[in-house]
């Protein structure tokens, strides 16, 4: 992969969750749909029906093409908001808040890209809930941003290198729709395996 | 529901919805959701639409062809994952590699002790038999494999294993009317060799697709050396459960007299034996359901089917070729 591909914004909340999750997706691009990931993806198709609407004051612009030359940044957006002249990405999600705050970083990601192509900065994002109809605010802190370009080089670099990280098992294997590809735990469980002669 | 068998001549494989239909002489005699089929496999002549292929291909489906006696013809396998570094990892290990050495010591040595397992049990079942020199020269294989250091010294210690095996496998047929002399091959010519061929053609295409899954090239092989149109790979993968699964089956269905020699026909001249319509679903319904069966798995420590057992050693195997893993694990059984 040479400088000139883009980074997917999906990939840096993948990362986030699971760097070697991250690696199946995007590099082995290995995808296998399970009952989260179909839901999924059904919302976001319902999401990404192109289209612009006005909510009182707020100008809505949905599934619009979002990118970054400086952070070398692609994506699409699910909402974008402009409300006295301030932009604000919201994403999608299906269900509860999650456990892990890889969405924030996502959203980070967005608000970078809408910084260079409005010029404008910038402070807040959300993260809509499908299942509790709420939204959550992201302030996009210097911390968060931070956070966001260290996982972009991150990423970049498996991206480049293809260099696979290693299945390291924890608490998030088990909501993870590669778990029976993966198996995180065989490594061990190999090692102490002792054949029968 | 697996994988579908269709053995009926002439009958018409077609796609109604998202299911499967298969008529005969116009009449519906199979009609499965496809989501519920994980192989297709056509025995035989019969006619398949093209917007049967395209879905299944859709459905990830893989389809094996096979004449009506069980030999392989073709087979269509839809893609399934773009995994290149599996298939650059596999390719780096091909020829005489510490790495192709190791797995295909696996190969081996998980079907030499699968086949010692069962003629253990043999032996304690059934105190009359004779199987100690057939046990004594696969453990005298067994052993010399872990000396092994040249792809071609572990085939021949698989091919020594195997005659003792074989020389052994027809007092493991506790019935009168069928005997089992030497394996052979193309085309069989007694009702034994004709079952063990149709069960590892079987075998071969589930183990074939779990392979296809993991994201390999069945193509390359280690144990078995390239040849074109050769799934070398699938072929090694599947020795380990050549005893497990198809040996199995073979000898309950003849010892519990599932199948009888009226289940057999022989062809003039060139003595082919195969089974009849009825005998072929007697033993595809065998088979079936030994995928099905559960077990502990020794590595996993946990139960799974045999067909999802393809799978778990095609993973194992991927791990140790990508460095996840520091030995591959033969499913041997105890
Ligand atoms: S199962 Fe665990 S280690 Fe494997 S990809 Fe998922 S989260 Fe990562």
């Amino acid at each position: 992969m040479n400088n000139t591909e883009y980074i997917p914004i999906a990939a840096l909340n993948q990362y986030a969750y699971c760097p070697h999750r991250c690696w199946r997706m995007f590099c082995a691009e290995e995808f296998i749909d399970n009952q989260y990931t179909i839901e999924g993806t059904s919302l976001h198709e319902r999401v990404h029906t192109l289209g612009d609407s006005n909510r009182e004051d707020t100008w809505q612009i949905r599934a619009i093409y979002l990118k970054s030359e400086k952070y070398q940044l692609i994506g699409k957006s699910d909402l974008i908001e402009l409300e006295n002249s301030e932009w604000y990405p919201i994403e999608y999600k299906q269900g509860l808040k999650g456990e892990w705050d890889n969405d924030e970083l996502q959203v980070c990601a967005q608000a970078l890209c809408l910084e260079e192509m409005t010029g404008k900065s910038v402070t807040t994002g959300y993260i809509y809930y499908a299942h509790s109809h709420q939204r959550q605010l992201v302030e996009i802190s210097e911390e968060l941003r931070q956070s966001a370009i260290a996982t972009i080089k991150s990423v970049q670099n498996l991206l480049e290198t293809g260099i696979m990280p290693t299945a390291t098992y924890s608490k998030r294997c088990q909501g993870c729709s590669f778990y029976n590809q993966c198996l995180p735990q065989v490594a061990e469980k190999v090692r102490r395996y002792q054949e029968d002669i | 529901m697996g994988t579908v068998y269709i053995t009926q001549e002439d009958a018409f494989i077609g796609k109604v919805d998202e299911r499967l239909n298969v008529k005969y002489e116009k009449k519906t005699i199979l009609d499965v959701p496809l989501i519920k089929i994980d192989g297709l496999v056509v025995m035989g002549r019969a006619s398949i639409s093209p917007a049967t292929i395209a879905e299944l291909v859709n459905y990830k489906i893989p389809l094996t062809f096979l004449t009506n006696k069980g030999k392989y013809i073709a087979r269509l396998e839809p893609e399934m994952s773009k995994n290149i570094f599996l298939r650059s990892a596999q390719w780096k290990a091909m020829g005489e590699s510490t790495q192709a050495i190791h797995v295909s010591k696996g190969f081996v040595r998980g079907k030499l002790k699968n086949y010692r397992q069962s003629l253990l049990q043999a032996q304690r079942r059934y105190t009359e038999l004779n199987l100690s020199a057939g046990i004594t020269q696969l453990e005298s294989a067994i052993a010399n494999l872990a000396q092994a250091t040249s792809i071609d010294s572990i085939r021949g210690l698989e091919g020594a294993g195997s005659a003792a095996y074989f020389s052994c496998f027809n007092q493991l047929i506790r019935v009168e009317n069928f005997q089992f002399h030497t394996r052979n091959r193309r085309p069989p010519t007694d009702p034994v060799n004709s079952l063990l061929s149709l069960g590892y053609a079987l075998l071969r295409h589930d183990v074939q697709g779990a392979i296809n899954i993991v994201g390999f090239d069945p193509y390359l092989g280690y144990l078995h050396t390239e040849r074109y149109g050769r799934p070398s790979l699938a072929l090694d993968l599947m020795e380990e459960f050549r005893p497990v699964i198809v040996d199995a089956v073979v000898l309950a269905a003849i010892n519990r007299r599932i199948l009888v020699p009226t289940d057999f026909i022989t062809e003039p001249v060139s003595n082919a034996v195969s089974l009849t319509k009825e005998g072929l679903h007697k033993f595809l319904r065998l088979y079936q359901e030994k995928k099905q069966t559960k077990f502990k798995h020794p590595v996993m420590q946990k139960q799974y089917t045999y067909q999802e057992s393809f799978e778990i050693q095609a993973r194992l195997l991927a791990k140790y070729l990508m460095g996840e893993i520091e030995k591959y694990p033969p499913l041997v059984m105890k």
